[in-house]
């Protein structure tokens, strides 16, 4: 209980005896975070927007005779791949495309005979899979023609993995900068206190018992940092979905509070995570080295 | 604990020979001087015993440690049970003669209520009561070298390292710190005492050690001052 107070009430004389460093860190650290929560949001919003992509996506199989269609929609369906399929009538086309012209559907009389030929809407377990199921459409003797948005699929899936590489970078350098910081200002704790620590160790403290401060120093400048990153990510975010919304309701932004919220989690077990290792390297060096005989 | 020295010899880099081949056995509760010129290695052996130097040739042992392979651990636990007065005090300018007391039973994590018991008694014990609000740079040097000895006798150590305890101060308040080694000796305490005080050496007989570069040029029980190696 004595050794516990007594941590706790250094790590409180650390963290305000240099409480302009502690600041100027806790600042960083929420500056990275932020950094790694957006780049994270970026992520996640490209990666929902390939997915809304690839489950709108139809592989659209055109079929030369209306009476062929139960028999291409059972081959169809054993083609790896593919999720589902429906058939569509000449008279199930010629209904939609009257609904989608609404009052030019008149228009539609002049035609005459129906037109539009009978079809298969296939949708796909991914878009990728595309080019190889309308491959397979296409061989069929039945179908006529096989149409779908391929290359806008393979478009959006290249982005992704670029908005995937883009916020690894960006986790990899903000986690890098963030440790730097934080074993920086633990450092300068530590030259404030190597003479309080020497005697410390002369008087048979344990290394993790003049550690412990320092160590808990970090973890929660780090904690606060994403703390606050987290709190300004949710925030913020919240007002630029509300603001595209309003202004361009086409845009759908990722919205899922769950993982928002387990998105705060992760930051703010990264922050707990980085302030605990940075400070417990540069402590440990010190005490090893002071230690360490002549 | 009973100290135990074994062929040591201590090389400092480039080519400084502060200890060779010294031989010392300590029996528990034995009151020690260690004397000799500057230079002569009296600070090297007791850093020797705090594990602040490691020898370069030879064995250290002190009571149930051997010094030579110990863990971090290990050394913390040793060194409660080891009290050392600094020639520089090494106070923390910043506490209070009473914090800085208590700080070395705060931080082997001995309860507050028996750190605030123990502090009260050690610093009535070395005359410091009344002034256990001050903090060093307010308190004269002698002052500063009770609470430098309150604090190495506050978790009543086996063995008791002081180099110059009483250096700087004037014969009065040395001889109030000798007393003060004196009874803690008395209460089953080794006590290592490096000095160049002369009177007190003298006036307080006991085992004297004499080094002269490096070397032990004499033992002697309730030994005199007069050094050796000047001739």
């Amino acid at each position: 209980m004595g050794t516990f107070r007594y941590v706790l009430r250094d790590t409180n004389r650390l963290l305000f005896r240099h409480w302009g460093l502690s600041l100027l860190t806790l600042f960083t650290a929420v500056a990275v975070f932020f950094l790694v929560g957006s780049s994270a949001l970026f992520m996640l919003n490209t990666r929902y927007l390939v997915a809304r992509v690839e489950s709108e996506l139809l592989v659209q199989a055109y079929v030369k005779n209306e009476a062929q269609l139960q028999a291409v929609a059972d081959k169809a369906q054993k083609i790896p791949g593919v999720a589902s399929v429906r058939w569509v009538t000449t008279a199930e086309a010629m209904e939609r495309l009257k609904a989608r012209l609404k009052g030019h559907a008149q228009a539609l009389t002049i035609l005459g005979e129906n037109p539009l030929p009978p079809s298969l809407e296939i949708r796909l377990v991914r878009a990728v899979l595309a080019p190889s199921v309308a491959r397979e459409l296409l061989a069929m003797p039945e179908v006529d023609d096989v149409i779908y948005a391929g290359g806008l699929a393979d478009k959006l899936a290249r982005v992704s993995r670029f908005a995937t590489r883009f916020s690894m970078f960006v986790l990899v350098i903000a986690v890098t900068a963030s440790a730097l910081v934080l074993f920086n200002t633990i450092r300068i704790s530590i030259y404030s206190r190597r003479d309080e620590i020497g005697v410390m160790l002369l008087v048979g403290a344990t290394p993790t018992f003049v550690a412990l401060p320092f160590v808990l120093q970090g973890m929660l400048l780090g904690m606060g940092g994403a703390l606050g990153a987290s709190l300004l990510i949710g925030g913020g975010y919240e007002a630029l979905v509300r603001g595209v919304e309003a202004t361009l309701p086409f845009v759908q932004l990722f919205r899922d509070p769950s993982m928002l919220l387990r998105l705060g989690l992760i930051l703010l077990g990264g922050g707990i995570t980085v302030g605990w290792i940075s400070s417990w390297m540069a402590v440990e060096r010190f005490i090893r080295r002071a230690l360490r005989p002549m | 604990m009973d100290v135990r020295i074994s062929g040591v010899t201590k090389l400092y880099e480039p080519d400084i020979r502060a200890l060779e081949d010294v031989y010392l056995t300590v029996p528990k509760g034995e009151f020690l001087y260690l004397v000799g010129k500057t230079g002569s290695g009296k600070t090297t052996l007791l850093r020797l015993i705090t594990r602040e130097v490691m020898p370069t040739k030879g064995q250290i042992a002190v009571g149930e440690y051997n010094l030579r392979k110990m863990s971090a651990f290990d050394l913390a636990l040793y060194r409660r049970d080891l009290g050392v007065i600094f020639q520089d005090f090494k106070l923390l300018p910043h506490l209070t003669a009473m914090e800085n007391v208590a700080f070395v039973l705060d931080v082997i994590g001995v309860p507050p209520a028996e750190v605030k018991e123990r502090t009260g008694e050690v610093l009535e014990r070395v005359g410091m009561w009344r002034r256990r609000f001050l903090r060093p740079p307010q308190l004269s040097g002698g002052e500063q070298q009770r609470i430098a000895i309150a604090r190495a006798i506050v978790n009543s150590p086996s063995l008791l390292v002081a180099d110059e305890p009483t250096g700087n101060l004037d014969t009065h308040t040395a001889e109030e710190i000798m007393q003060l080694l004196l009874s803690i000796n008395a209460s089953g305490t080794t006590v290592f005492m490096a000095t160049h005080n002369q009177f007190l050496v003298d006036a307080y007989r006991q085992r004297v050690v004499e080094l002269h570069m490096g070397r032990v040029v004499r033992d002697e029980k309730r030994g005199r001052y007069e050094l050796d190696g000047d001739f």
